[in-house]
């Protein structure tokens, strides 16, 4: 009965700490309350309950909802690497917007599955629709819409 | 012969006393008071607050260090809390007329998005910007 509990116990534990969101960086953050944003420099990562994201520099700009201060748009700067499960994007930039989940990635971007690597100058990542949308270099533009049932990501 | 000399010791004991009471204001109160303003002070278990442009803040110490009119030192276990911010930390200085506090200790932040743990920080509070040094981690309540 105990180990049960323990288990139980635990499971929530684990719950809590794989849906929490944080931002860490290695340098510095700044916290400019008057334009209402945040710059994190060195090594950072961001985590949301959608994603997780690698740069160099971040800047999360957010509103204030109920006494409550929530990310609106997240730039990321250099070295961006983006894990949304099995996929990894990659580019120079990024700016994630929350109320339409989009990621839209420039420079030299890449998305990599377990079964393929596309290669692009931008990308734009519709989370909600689990679509992307790749333009490169050769075509004007490579839409990829994933075949999958479940479309609430 | 003895009214006379009763009336005398009656009027140097006036004058006296009189002279006593000039003692101790000039060389007793004022100065202090004078001196009281400008010498370094410590207050221990030290808790009081400060008008910024965040509002009210209250501010309190394991000691507090008065350096001068413009800057105190807030020595050891240290926070400071308003309605936008707790900030708990070590040995916190403050500018009072520039509203800077910063510290390079560990500090840990609480704000209407998360709690904060950060290697030192400070605060432009006129301007509204605080920075966080070193490693940093900002937990987010979702």
């Amino acid at each position: 009965m105990i180990k049960i509990l323990f288990q139980i116990i635990f499971l929530i534990f684990f719950s809590i700490a794989h849906s929490e969101s944080f931002v860490k960086a290695s340098d510095s953050l700044i916290w400019d309350s008057e334009n209402q944003n945040y710059t994190a420099n060195g090594n950072v990562i961001f985590k949301n309950e959608k994603f997780i994201a690698y740069s160099d520099k971040m800047i999360a700009n957010y509103i204030e909802e109920n006494n409550k201060e929530i990310f609106t748009i997240v730039e990321l700067f250099e070295n961006v690497v983006i894990e949304f499960k099995d996929e990894i994007f990659k580019g120079n930039h990024a700016i994630y917007t929350r109320n339409n989940n989009l990621i839209k990635l420039t420079g030299d971007v890449s998305i990599e599955s377990p079964t393929r690597l596309l290669t692009g100058y931008e990308l734009i990542a519709d989370i909600d629709n689990n679509k992307r949308i790749l333009n490169s270099a050769d075509k004007d533009s490579l839409v990829e819409v994933l075949l999958e049932n479940d479309t609430n990501n | 012969m003895i009214n006379y000399f009763k009336i005398n010791i009656f009027n140097f004991l006036i004058i006296f006393f009189l002279g006593i009471q000039v003692f101790i204001y000039f060389f007793n109160q004022r100065p202090l008071t004078k001196d009281f303003s400008k010498m370094a002070m410590s207050v221990e278990n030290f808790s009081s607050i400060v008008l910024s442009k965040s509002g009210i803040t209250k501010i309190g110490s394991e000691k507090l260090k008065k350096i001068d009119d413009k800057n105190i030192y807030l020595e050891g276990k240290s926070y400071l809390e308003n309605k936008e911010y707790k900030i708990y930390g070590e040995d916190i200085s403050i500018k009072l007329e520039e509203e800077i506090s910063n510290s390079n200790k560990p500090v840990k932040v609480l704000n209407s998005m998360g709690i904060l743990n950060a290697q030192g920080f400070q605060n432009f509070d006129n301007e509204g910007i605080m920075t966080f040094k070193g490693k940093v981690e900002f937990f987010i309540d979702d």
